[in-house]
Order: C-alpha cells, then sequence, then structure tokens
C-alpha cells in the first residue's frame, strides 16, 4: 500500500483510517494495529506541525508492507530535517501534571512501540523505517 | 470512531466525565473544551473521574489533555482520578508514567474506598486540629 498526502492534519487523519482499514484487511489483532496507528499519528502530527515553519505545502508519502514476520512502515517527507532518534529522551517524572516541558511523549511512544527504527536523510527529504514485528503466539499448554 | 463525552454530576465535590473512542490529535480539543465546562462546576479541593473504560484509544495529545486537566484541578486543591482504563490505554499511560498509579482504578468500588479514605483523612486532620 501506498499513499501520498499533503502536509494538512485532515489529510493525516485520512491516511490513518486507510492505513487501519489495511491493516484489519492483513489480519492483524487490534492492539498490534492500535500500536501501529500510534506511531504513524504522531510521527505525520510532528511533521504537520513542526516541519514546514514557514506554512508552504509539502507532501508526505507512507508506504505499507506486510509480511509474515512484521508490519514495516516507511514514510517519507520533504519537510526540514529531523532524525527522531537524535531527539532526547523526555523526563518522566511519574505523573504529567509535573512536567514542565509540553513536547517529547510523543517520539517517546514511537520509540517505545516500534521494534526498529531507521532514518536516512536524501535528496528528497526525510526517510523513516519502520518494523513492528508480530507478537509471538500465546503458547499453548 | 470519534470521540464522545458524557457528564454526570452526583454532588458539587464529584463529577465524572466518561470518554468513548479514540482521543488524539483530531479529538483533544473536544475534550479541552468539555472539561473548560465542568471542571468550574467541581467545587473547590473536589473530584474529576475520567471514566475510560470505552476509551480505545490515547495519543501524546490526549495525554497532554489529561495532563492539563490535571494541573488546573490541582491548582483548585482538587482531584483528577482516572478509572477502569483498557489494555491499550493503559500501556501508554505505562510507557509515559502518566499517572501515579494509585491514581488509577480498575472499578467504581475502588475508587468510592479510596475517596471513603481520603474524606476520613481529612476528617480526623480537621478533629485532630480542633483538639
Amino acid at each position: 500500500m501506498r499513499l501520498r498526502i499533503a502536509n494538512r492534519l485532515a489529510e493525516v487523519f485520512f491516511a490513518l483510517d486507510r492505513i487501519d482499514v489495511a491493516l484489519h484487511e492483513a489480519g492483524l489483532a487490534d492492539a498490534q494495529r492500535a500500536d501501529i496507528r500510534l506511531v504513524i499519528e504522531e510521527l505525520l502530527v510532528n511533521t504537520v506541525h513542526h516541519g514546514y515553519p514557514d506554512g508552504q505545502p509539502g507532501w508526505i508519502e507512507i508506504r505499507l508492507d506486510v509480511d509474515r514476520e512484521a508490519v514495516t512502515v516507511e514514510i517519507g517527507d520533504d519537510a526540514a530535517p529531523f532524525d527522531p532518534l537524535a531527539q532526547p529522551e523526555p523526563t518522566l517524572p511519574g505523573d504529567l501534571a509535573d512536567r514542565h516541558e509540553i513536547g517529547g511523549l510523543g517520539i517517546h511512544l514511537v520509540r517505545a512501540l516500534a521494534s526498529d527504527v531507521r532514518y536516512a536523510r536524501d535528496a528528497r527529504g526525510n526517510r523513516l523505517t519502520l518494523r513492528f514485528f508480530h507478537p509471538s503466539p500465546e503458547p499453548t499448554t | 470512531m470519534t470521540l464522545t463525552l458524557r457528564t454526570e454530576s452526583s454532588s458539587p465535590n464529584r463529577t465524572t466525565l466518561w470518554l468513548q473512542g479514540r482521543l488524539d490529535a483530531e479529538t483533544f480539543g473536544e475534550l479541552d473544551e468539555a472539561l473548560g465546562t465542568i471542571m468550574p462546576t467541581v467545587a473547590d479541593g473536589g473530584t474529576l473521574v475520567l471514566e475510560l473504560g470505552a476509551l480505545d484509544y490515547i495519543s501524546s495529545a490526549g495525554l497532554r489533555s489529561f495532563a492539563k486537566a490535571r494541573k488546573a484541578m490541582r491548582e483548585r486543591h482538587g482531584h483528577t482520578l482516572l478509572l477502569n482504563p483498557q489494555p491499550q490505554v493503559r500501556k501508554v499511560f505505562d510507557i509515559v508514567k502518566a499517572v501515579p498509579v494509585n491514581e488509577v482504578f480498575a472499578n467504581t468500588e475502588e475508587l468510592d474506598d479510596y475517596l471513603d479514605r481520603m474524606q476520613r483523612q481529612v476528617i480526623e486532620q480537621q478533629e485532630s486540629g480542633e483538639g
């Protein structure tokens, strides 16, 4: 599956719904679909909010591939360079109401929920490749 | 699926807000708006209960709304307690250490017991202060 959208929030949620349907049709369990949706939401919303500081129009491309081992998601865009792996870990005092900074939670969720994240920057822009391994089946005794 | 909200106030000291559906960057504004209306109606020192049994999904945008609500209630010496989060939402809470474990309840009985204990502590403190 391949989707190309404009850098607008409404299109992000249109893409998330399309991806959800595709993953449902591929037979993924609700929990894995929710994790993948969450990771993609955090990344795309972040790109739309912060990747185009001058408000210029841009594009975001999402590719989805499901095989026996994992779901692979590739996200490309022409936004400002942004490597989520290079961001510092957020401070987590045990109560979000005690945090002083606003950001950092989304990228923390991305790193926690994706099995593997790789970032590259080329002439076209940012490229992020994420993998989500299928959960192991419960052992039967 | 979007976000559906419903409120019930059993007394000025306690208001419950039920959340159903998905709380994300598209819907958090609806929650903020509802909280902006509800929170001023809760008495100072009162309790806001967020009932999460039918909330399927939360992203960082929703977490920020919860944090804002907890801060606002705390400034008025009140509490924001979370009731019945389902596995997906609970997993997200765990990853970001969203709230102290003792402010999340699996069911209404646990929550009522907690509020009763808090109430007794307040009365005991008042009595020892008087004595």
